[in-house]
């Protein structure tokens, strides 16, 4: 391999890495809204696909390092995977014990990484005989995996029910601009609708802005209050496995392992009952909840390793919940990634392991350090000065422009269109997963439902 | 208008997206400067391969940029001293 790539490698890894460990910080900003458009464009514009995938790798690991920081210090999760450490945090902030908290987190999620790296490269090479079979079905996959996730969320009905209007919705749109003649009839607009379900409750917020009686019944609020606590900073590099405690690295090992073996199923899912099943036995407060958030960090990072690593290796079809929200534009980007052409079939196994390890090794050494250091600076910087109307403008903007490029005019409102249902549904309980499955398996539902 | 009188004001036209607060009409300016940037980078750039996208990411850059400046963020931090 040539130095001048590796060298292209790190320093799309650096730049990944800063810049999601400033977004990691965020309150609030959802994974797959701010990892997904950045990530698209960068496959559009030309990127290697070796480079990507570094630059992805880094960026995960960044955000899930640094999304529990404004947990620890100011309990707000930055990031919706962080929310179910929330209530543990709390109770280590309570006992005065922030900087405690960061630290466990911080080595939870290095762990998890450490782990999940080899493990999910060797899991996925166990898989590579099955990924042609996964894929030849992955329509039918999609399909039942729309309906698992519907009956397992809280509106289940709901959920179920809507499965088929939304693909209609969807291939009603696409079968509109071939019929106008938007886009030619080989191509099939996607990404812009992807990113118009991951914006859409923001849409629907928007629409209701419009309407007076709805305006004036959203919920006032003045300011959002940020308690931090002051940190003593730490002198040196943090050794992981010196800030845990030998029953904390064994936990976060072990749920670490088994968010890697469940890499299909929603990461924030197996957070949570990973993280309750590992340390409902405890009494001590204090021990329990530096338990459960070593170990809740610990499997996030490795779910979302594995979630993207092992389709993207064995499969070549986004069949995780990962793969199939922030790492979409991995697999699907057309014009430049489909379904037969994508890093699946670009990247060979070495190049996989080369591209993984140089994107976390950048992202652990650069955040881990960094957040470690730095942790209370770096959130009142972030909280200070960067509003959240800029962020939320930012991927408004891209999500217009990238929706101008795939099909002009006209799909900038099919956008809206798409957003303010997907919007809806969302509010009302059908989630991401449910929706995204939906998005994939519109055009074979849709096929079978002519009689 | 007094400095409060106004505080008050704007504070009735905060909500809250995304679990952080913001102002309806720095929201609206925001989404307005970003999409136009944006858009605007993409229309204006030479038509060939990847410079259009380039300019959009470029013009996405500098409303945020803009955006930033413009509009304070609506939190208020209050430190603790560790006992």
């Amino acid at each position: 391999m040539e130095i001048s790539l590796i060298f292209e490698m790190v320093l799309a890894a650096i730049f990944g890495a800063v810049l999601y460990t400033i977004i990691g910080i965020a309150p609030g900003t959802d994974e797959t809204a701010v990892l997904a458009p950045v990530t698209l464009i960068l496959v559009l514009a030309g990127m290697e696909p070796i480079v990507l995938l570094s630059f992805f790798m880094s960026a995960i690991i960044a955000k899930k390092l640094s999304d529990s920081i404004p947990v620890a210090i100011a309990g707000i999760p930055g990031g919706v995977m962080s929310a179910p450490m929330v209530e543990h945090a709390m109770v280590l902030k309570k006992h005065g014990l922030a900087d405690v908290s960061i630290r466990k987190m911080a080595s939870g999620s290095v762990i998890g990484t450490i782990i999940s790296v080899p493990l999910s490269l060797i899991l996925a090479n166990l898989l590579i005989p099955l990924g042609d079979l996964l894929s030849a079905y992955s329509s039918q996959i999609f399909f039942g995996g729309a309906i698992f996730l519907a009956l397992m969320s809280k509106n289940r009905w709901l959920a179920l029910v809507s499965i088929v209007p939304f693909a209609l919705l969807i291939q009603g749109l696409r079968h509109l601009y071939w019929g106008v003649g938007a886009v030619p009839e080989d191509v099939t607009v996607f990404t812009s609708f992807f990113l118009g379900i991951t914006i859409g409750p923001i849409i629907l917020r928007l629409f209701e802005l419009l309407n007076r009686e709805l305006r004036s019944k959203i919920p006032r609020r003045e300011k959002n209050l940020i308690i931090l606590k002051r940190q003593e900073p730490i002198k040196g590099f943090p050794n992981p496995f010196k800030i845990l405690d030998k029953k904390e690295v064994l936990s976060s090992s072990g749920s670490s392992v088994l968010g890697i073996i469940t890499f299909f199923m929603s990461p924030v899912g197996m957070t949570i009952f990973l993280g309750e099943t590992f340390t409902s036995r405890i009494k001590d407060p204090i021990k329990r909840a530096s338990r459960a958030i070593s170990s809740m960090d610990g499997v996030t990072n490795a779910a979302y390793i594995a979630g993207i690593l092992i389709p993207l290796i064995a499969i070549g079809t986004p069949l995780s919940p990962t793969a199939l929200g922030p790492g979409m534009a991995l697999f699907n980007a057309p014009p430049v990634f489909n379904e037969d052409h994508n890093l699946h079939h670009l990247l060979s196994m070495n190049e996989f392991v080369i591209a993984t390890v140089i994107g976390a090794v950048i992202a652990i050494c650069l955040t881990y350090f960094i957040t470690m250091k730095y942790a209370q600076q770096i959130c009142s910087f972030v909280f200070k000065y960067i509003p959240h109307e800029a962020l939320l403008g930012v991927f408004f903007g891209l999500v217009l422009m990238l929706a101008y490029m795939d099909a002009g005019v006209i799909n900038i409102f099919g956008v809206l269109l798409i957003g303010l249902v997907a919007g809806i549904l969302h509010r009302w309980g059908v989630n991401y997963g449910v929706q995204f499955m939906i998005l994939y398996a519109a055009p074979w539902m849709v096929g079978h439902l002519v009689f | 208008m007094t400095q409060q009188n106004q505080s008050k004001e704007q504070a009735a036209e905060n909500i809250e997206v995304w679990e952080d607060v913001v102002n309806i009409k720095d929201l609206v300016f925001s989404m307005l400067i970003c999409s136009v940037t944006a858009l605007g980078g993409y229309l204006i750039a030479p038509n060939d391969s990847q410079q259009p996208l380039l300019f959009g990411l470029a013009g996405v850059v500098i409303g945020f940029l803009i955006c930033s400046i413009i509009v304070k963020p609506k939190r208020v931090l209050r430190y603790e001293d560790e006992e």
